[in-house]
């Protein structure tokens, strides 16, 4: 499994496996690393000295079964920042410093409508582990950002359009994670904060206009300009996956019809499955389709020709330099990418010669959790 | 990609324990790559079935089918090299023992007479790893463990026989959250793997987080088998408590039948 190569790749290659093995665990001691990598203790020894002196790691010492031991952990900055992503079936939680570089991570399936107040539960105990795991307690903790897949109307802290997440409504989300943890919370669309993600820290580094969409369970969009999202009055600006592309489409879950969402959203996606694939989820339909099954392959690059038709209109309105794909469904990356651009160019106005390049994003499915970390960092600022 | 016979396919089991008839013409499937969630009240006859597919009770009547052979169990031996794996509840670790004598209690690699600890120590980090597990070490004692790396040392022991079929019997239920998560991830990786996993479990939470469908069973029959993406809370809990069985509901599930075929009543 180790690579095999010169001495200077070999040392990097065991460096980044030492480095991944921690970010695993969060906190674990030397010994116990050896194991983990399968890397001799002499070698870890030297790694974790190096890197100690380099800043990337850590050590302090504690007690293993009544024997001294150097406990391991990734170096942090003063003070914590929690991101937390509450997908539509996964809960995604990290520790980061306020360099949002990430120290541990915690990541859990969520049952199909899970409500507010069971899924905030466990991630505040999830908190707890992760704050055991690198030995840190909760008064260090300065800020947690908080992303859900639905608007949220700035005013009152609710979901912004009720009936997107059934067990959310009516819930101030930023004020029910701070009475559970205790430190100053802020909620967003995980679309908007991964846009944000990607425009600051990822693929759209540095350029001035981005339209963002995350293809995941429902569809959400974003555009930033200068870093900023244009969130609207109501949190509900860049909700492209409620643009309709087809007036006698199919219902949307909003109570519309033919919106983007009810076309390649993933129950959308799901539904087409014949009989002899109905044993596939969601997630099966994007790796069966990199893997190369033809009939998967084909639903997303159906699923690719509907957003690209979408992302043309609604370029025609804004003119962006950057459109970023990410969520789930980029995972899949030049089978949804190129029937995107292939059907926004054939739609788009004027897009011969001078269309905006579409690119997939960069962080991956990962993209909100950067963003809700961002979010949490950037309150700290202010 | 082409249709698959079922691992485990059960039609129409009973099972009667003196005067109790603790199932009467159960139906369950499970293919590969699927989990499903067996759900039901105290005294559904969720443990009378998992014994039956694991090889610990016999049935009166039904049959029972592994990756399409019609089989019957004389012993749990016998489930085993079918196919069938079951991590129970109470895990059967021994407490004392390490990680790596733990998984291999009872089916040791030798090398000339003596133990391979080495070729040992190594199946243990790469059944670890391809769990994603987060043993640390694989040379501490079973006791100084937390639950949800027990449950996963338990289940990956399970997995040393290469089986078609994983069973778990209330896996979450004496563990926190984040052992709890540890777990569902670990579910995850079995589906990955083409496994079909049957999930035993009184958490609607945690067998609505991972399964694919979701049987119920109630007072010993079946009583519905939804999808598990698709299917609220409210449905399964109606389903497992009866509350939508009731007079209404069967007079209206007769019409409806009556419209499409006819049946005596």
């Amino acid at each position: 499994m180790r690579p095999t190569g010169s001495q200077t790749s070999l040392r990097e290659a065991n460096r980044a496996l030492t480095v991944e093995a921690v970010r695993r665990h969060g906190g674990i001691t030397q010994v116990e690393l050896a194991g983990a990598t399968g890397l001799s203790p002499a070698t870890v020894s030297n790694i974790v000295k190096e890197l100690t002196a380099a800043g990337t790691l850590a050590v302090s010492y504690a007690v293993r079964n009544g024997r001294r031991a150097v406990q391991v952990t990734l170096a942090r900055g003063n003070g914590l920042v929690v991101g937390m992503h509450v997908g539509t079936r996964h809960l995604r939680i990290a520790l980061a410093d306020p360099s949002s570089s990430i120290v541990a991570e915690h990541h859990m399936p969520l049952a199909p409508d899970h409500y507010a107040d069971a899924s905030l539960d466990r991630a505040a105990f999830l908190l707890d582990d992760l704050l055991d795991r690198v030995g840190a307690d909760s008064g260090e903790v300065r800020g947690i950002g908080i992303a859900v897949p639905a608007p949220i109307d700035p005013e009152t802290g609710h979901t912004a359009v009720p009936g997107l997440m059934r067990g959310w409504d009516g819930v101030d989300i930023a004020h029910a994670v701070q009475q559970r943890v205790g430190c100053p919370a802020s909620a967003g669309n995980d679309a908007t904060l991964a846009g944000v993600a990607e425009a600051h820290t990822g693929v759209a580094r540095g350029i001035p206009n981005v339209l963002y969409l995350r293809a995941s369970h429902g569809i959400g969009g974003v555009v930033v300009r200068g870093g900023t999202p244009q969130i609207g009055r109501r949190g509900a600006g860049g909700e492209i996956g409620h643009v309709s592309i087809d007036p006698d489409g199919p219902l949307c879950r909003c109570g519309n019809r033919g919106c983007l969402e009810s076309f390649v959203g993933a129950a959308a996606l799901t539904a087409q499955l014949p009989a002899a694939y109905s044993h596939l989820n969601y997630a099966d339909i994007i790796s069966e389709a990199s893997a190369g099954d033809p009939l998967c392959g084909r639903i997303v690059a159906d699923a690719g020709r509907h957003i690209g038709l979408a992302l043309a209109s609604a370029n025609n309105l804004l003119d962006v330099d950057l459109i970023v794909v990410g969520g789930e469904l980029a995972e899949t990356r030049e089978l949804l990418l190129s029937p995107v651009r292939h059907s926004f160019e054939r739609n788009a106005f004027g897009a011969v010669g001078s269309a905006p390049a579409v690119v997939a994003g960069e962080l991956g499915v990962r993209a909100p959790l950067h963003g809700a970390i961002g979010l949490a960092v950037s309150a700290l600022a202010i | 990609m082409t249709p698959t016979t079922p691992v485990l396919e059960m039609t129409g089991i009973s099972k009667r324990f003196g005067a109790v008839q603790a199932l009467t013409d159960v139906n369950l499937t499970v293919h590969a790559g699927e989990v499903v969630g067996l759900v039901g009240d105290n005294g559904a006859g969720k443990s009378t079935l998992i014994n039956i597919i694991s090889g610990v009770h016999s049935f009166d009547e039904g049959t029972i089918a592994v990756s399409g052979e019609r089989v019957s169990f004389s012993s749990p031996q016998a489930a085993q090299r079918a196919g069938i794996a079951t991590v129970f509840q109470d895990l059967s670790l021994c407490d004392n023992l390490d990680v790596v004598a733990n998984l291999f209690l009872g089916q040791e690699f030798l090398m000339g007479g003596v133990l391979d600890e080495v070729a040992m120590e190594k199946k243990s980090w790469d059944l670890l790893r391809s769990l994603s597990a987060k043993i640390p070490s694989v040379r501490i004692p079973i006791a100084a463990l937390s639950g949800g790396q027990r449950q996963t040392v338990a289940i990956a022991r399970s997995l040393l026989g290469s089986p078609a079929l994983v069973m778990l019997d209330e896996p979450t239920a004496a563990l926190g959250v984040a052992q709890t998560a540890e777990v569902l991830n670990l579910i995850e990786r079995l589906r990955e793997q083409k496994l079909g996993v049957l999930l035993v479990s009184h958490s609607m939470a945690d067998v609505q987080a991972v399964c694919d469908r979701i049987h119920v069973l109630r007072l010993g029959k079946d009583a519905g088998d939804f999808d598990g993406a698709n299917t609220s809370t409210e449905t399964l809990i109606s389903a497992i408590t009866g509350a939508s069985d009731n007079v209404v509901s069967q007079r209206a599930a007769k019409n409806s039948l009556a419209g499409t075929e006819r049946t005596p009543s």
